[in-house]
């Protein structure tokens, strides 16, 4: 079956607001307070009214808002956005190059009216950042149509009797917009293209996680009109989800009922009406903002810094002799930029690696607690515990050391040689307990010592046996 | 310049070395830059100098507008509205991109509830201006405007769309110069311009248009009571003060509490009120302008006093320190003899609250029973702006007993019962 598609990828950008300095903090507490609001319909430049705004207001719905003390007024509509936000834009020409796009000199800040209530203002901001890109595919390239630079919406968390409740917690994290040309030409395509994109926002300073990115597709057939589906979570149900709608779109042909709309993912690859497609009506100028000016020089900055992606990255790391194991998790872990600094401190890629991968996730598995928070215990120490090699400690105590730390021990004291004489201790345990064999007395060692190097361990009680 | 040729609105296809980008050409603040409006609604701009070719696909030309017809219901009151400008009356304008003046129907179209509470039957604009561009004479014109209007018997009361910056003088000027009223004076404003979805103006308008066919006949600012599209105050002309640059809720009653709370289903009255009667208005427009406000700071020289006289002011408001304080003997440099002296040349001195919120009291410290022996007014609890703008108006009367004046509660201006608002 033939079928015309473009995708249209949204991804969160791991830094601040777009056009607040509030951090990008999703909140599960209860809010500090909350606002009540209504939204009008409002006509943009052409002067008409959008069909897509006047079918929400048709519903005149009210809408809480939940504020939290990671908001400020800008979120609440009470404050003009402050210019925007420069490591977004960064950021946002990263990937922008990374796609093969050329980028926009001079673009325009945008309102697009959105008047569901999920942003406070009535409209999403938004600006191009790049246009004619592509990505290549095994069916051919793909083009990229344009790059956009935008704020995401509010959260919906409730809506009955036409109250809607929203957490301002995510109005405002900046979001790249990537839409594909409508190159896509199977659904199997569509994934690949959906994956190779994925790949390239992964290597940026994206946010990760369920909800950090969104990927709708516009897709007809011929004889039929153009559909937007939104909000596929998992690439893998696409393919299910694209044929789905290919059945629809027959059957609305069948009964001469095409029309352009905007449809609902669900989980079980058949999609839901959402609203009729929006027009050209919905966007207008951002008067609060000048002109975005993208210069060369920033250009040429974001080019110098443009991050590897994860194919590149695997070559880059095997040049430090590291194993197949610890590359896949520094990759994993996206510990990369890490790993980089850190070698700085001590040039022994192995030992790096471990302590940012497999070194935490053995003690969160020992301590029963979950990785990211001994991880975030550890990121602050990572540097002053490495650089006491060979000079308090040796490269065998950096496991106990960081344990320790990760219990609740000060630096200053973690770093503590242990006042045990290992020789000595090992010593005694074979004049107490006579006759037992090698592995018998290193378990008796590792049980009653952790965190002492089991090779050192060995070495010691193999010339005291001896 | 090939680009000379270009007019907003026009549909056009630029070539640059690139490619080719087709587009509606919008009004450019940069010299440098064409913006063009994308199929896809951006809005990009293109160099000038990076341009190739331009090619004109169709020529931009003026669509009719559609007016919106209010319908008139008989049994409903007749309001009349003034238009003065500022963000309530502004809106985008697609040549520009910036914020242009509108016209009436705009601002209706935004709340058209408004038609099941009153008939707008009479729109006047006697001036478009945002409110920081006012003047005195702006403030004559506009109360000649609106004793019209009270006194056209067909009419039930006035909304007044103004902009927020100096929205409390005009308010402050108009309850001065109108004295008693007959009818409803409602200012009305907006913190979001009009033309974006959650404009301020909706509710605020409908509920200027609920306080303009009630009972109360006294000038009130109308806006928003907090952050929520909820309810609106009635706040009183003289009592109220813009506190904030962008929130909704920007005005706050001080020293008093507001006439009423509005909302879409309530109106609920907060206070009493100057009831609607049958007698005609009468306008007292006239306003001295040769009038200063001035801040008093650390370390400030008082030859600054000197400086006004000289240049032909007849009054100062002076916002003082604490219960009314200048910096006194104790100070490198003393006001009160420069004072003294100014008040003993015929200038008008008053002293106002610089803390805004209460009264002020010169008996409690030595400077300030000092202050009161150079002759200087203490204003009480009257905020600074509406002791500007009654010092204005009271000069401009040549027989009046200026101080007795300033001390006579004319329009609200006083509290005698400060309660626990704060």
């Amino acid at each position: 079956m033939e079928i015309k598609a473009g995708l249209e990828i949204h991804q969160q950008l791991d830094t601040h607001k777009l056009f607040c300095n509030c951090p990008s903090i999703l909140r599960k507490d209860e809010p500090l307070f909350e606002v009540e609001r209504k939204l009008n319909p409002v006509s943009g430049e052409t002067g008409k009214i959008d069909v897509a705004a006047v079918y929400e207001k048709s519903k005149n719905e009210v809408f809480i808002y939940q504020v939290y003390d990671t908001n400020c007024l800008v979120e609440l509509d009470e404050e003009p956005p402050h210019e925007i936000n420069e490591e977004a834009l960064h950021i946002s020409l990263h990937i922008a190059l990374l796609l093969n796009c050329k980028i926009f000199p001079v673009a325009q800040i945008m309102r697009k009216t959105v008047i569901d209530g999920s942003n406070t203002s009535g409209f999403q901001r938004s600006v191009l950042i790049g246009h004619d890109g592509f990505i290549e595919t095994s069916s051919g390239k793909v083009g990229i149509e344009t790059i956009a630079l935008e704020e995401d919406a509010a959260r919906i968390i409730s809506a009955h009797g036409g109250v809607k409740t929203f957490r301002l917690d995510r109005l405002g994290i900046p979001l790249v917009e990537i839409t594909t040309k409508p190159d896509l030409k199977s659904p199997e395509q569509v994934k690949e293209a959906a994956l190779k994109i994925g790949e390239i926002l992964r290597a940026c300073k994206v946010k990760r996680g369920i909800g950090t990115i969104r990927q709708d597709l516009n897709i007809s057939i011929p004889g039929s009109r153009r559909v937007e589906i939104k909000g596929f979570q998992e690439p893998r149900i696409m393919i299910k989800t694209i044929e789905n709608e290919i059945a629809r779109q027959k059957e609305c042909i069948k009964n001469n009922e095409c029309r352009n709309e905007v449809r609902r993912a669900l989980d079980d690859g058949t999609t839901k009406f959402l609203r009729p497609l929006p027009g050209k009506a919905r966007m207008y100028p951002e008067t609060d903002l000048p002109l975005l000016k993208i210069s060369k020089k920033q250009i040429d900055y974001a080019r110098k810094t443009l991050p590897k992606l994860k194919s590149e990255l695997k070559g880059y790391l095997k040049e430090y002799g590291l194993n197949d194991e610890l590359i896949k998790l520094l990759l994993k872990e996206n510990k990369i930029e890490e790993f980089k600094s850190l070698i700085k401190v001590i040039d022994n890629p192995n030992l790096v690696a471990k302590v940012l991968t497999l070194y935490p996730k053995e003690i969160a598995v020992k301590q029963d607690r979950p990785f990211d928070e001994v991880y975030e215990i550890l990121e602050p120490v990572f540097e002053s515990v490495l650089n006491e090699i060979d000079k308090t400690i040796s490269e065998n105590d950096v496991k106990g050391v960081l344990n320790k730390i990760v219990s609740g021990s000060s630096l200053k004291d973690a770093l503590k040689k242990e006042t045990i004489n290992l020789e000595e201790e090992i010593d005694n345990l074979v004049k107490e307990k006579p006759g037992l064999s090698e592995g018998a007395y290193m378990g008796l060692i590792m049980a009653k010592f952790p965190g002492v190097s089991g090779k050192e361990a060995s070495d010691i009680l193999r010339r005291i046996l001896k | 310049m090939k680009e000379k040729t270009l007019s907003p609105g026009d549909y056009v296809r630029l070539t640059t070395k690139e490619r080719e980008w087709t587009g509606w050409i919008l009004e450019s603040y940069d010299p440098e830059v064409i913006l063009l409006k994308l199929e896809s609604g951006y809005n990009i701009g293109v160099k000038e100098s990076e341009i190739l070719n331009v090619k004109v696909l169709k020529k931009f030309k003026e669509e009719k507008k559609e007016g919106i017809k209010f319908r008139r219901d008989e049994s409903l009151p007749n309001v009349a509205m003034i238009i003065t400008g500022g963000t309530i009356s502004s809106r985008l304008d697609p040549k520009t991109g910036g914020v242009i003046p509108t016209d009436a129907e705009e601002i209706l179209k935004i709340a058209p509830k408004i038609s099941e509470i009153c008939n707008i039957v009479k729109i006047e604009k006697p001036f478009m201006k945002f409110s920081e561009n006012m003047d005195f004479k702006d403030w004559k014109i506009l109360a000649e405007t609106c004793a019209n209007l009270l006194n056209d018997e067909k009419i039930k009361g006035v909304i007044i769309t103004h902009g927020t910056d100096f929205l409390h003088y005009s308010a402050s000027a108009l309850a001065f110069a109108l004295g008693k009223l007959n009818k409803p004076i409602a200012f009305s404003y907006s913190q979001r311009s009009i033309d974006r979805g959650s404009t301020d103006a909706a509710l605020n308008l409908l509920c200027a248009a609920k306080y303009a066919v009630s009972d109360i006949a006294e000038v009130a600012i109308i806006g928003h009571k907090d952050l929520n599209d909820k309810i609106c105050l009635a706040m009183p002309a003289t009592k109220t003060r813009k506190m904030h640059t962008s929130r909704r809720d920007a005005f706050k009653v001080i020293n008093d509490t507001a006439i009423a709370e509005i909302s879409e289903s309530d109106f609920k009255i907060l206070k009493e009120f100057n009831a609607v009667n049958s007698e005609n208005v009468k306008v007292d427009a006239k306003f001295n302008e040769k009038i200063a406000l001035i801040k008093i700071h650390p370390g400030q020289d008082p030859k600054i006093l000197e400086f006004y006289a000289q240049q032909g002011y007849k009054g100062i408001v002076l916002e003082l320190s604490g219960l009314g304080h200048v910096p006194g003997k104790g100070a490198k440099k003393n006001w009160l003899l420069i004072i003294k002296r100014l008040v003993k040349k015929g200038v008008v001195i008053c002293g106002a609250a610089q803390t805004l919120y209460g009264k002020l009291d010169p008996m409690v410290y030595e400077n300030g029973r000092e202050l009161e022996k150079t002759g200087l007014i203490f204003l009480k609890d009257m905020l600074p702006e509406t002791a500007f703008v009654k010092l204005s108006w009271v000069l401009g009367h040549k027989n009046w007993n200026v101080k007795e004046k300033m001390l006579e509660n004319c329009a609200g201006e006083l509290n005698s019962r400060l309660g626990f608002e704060f």
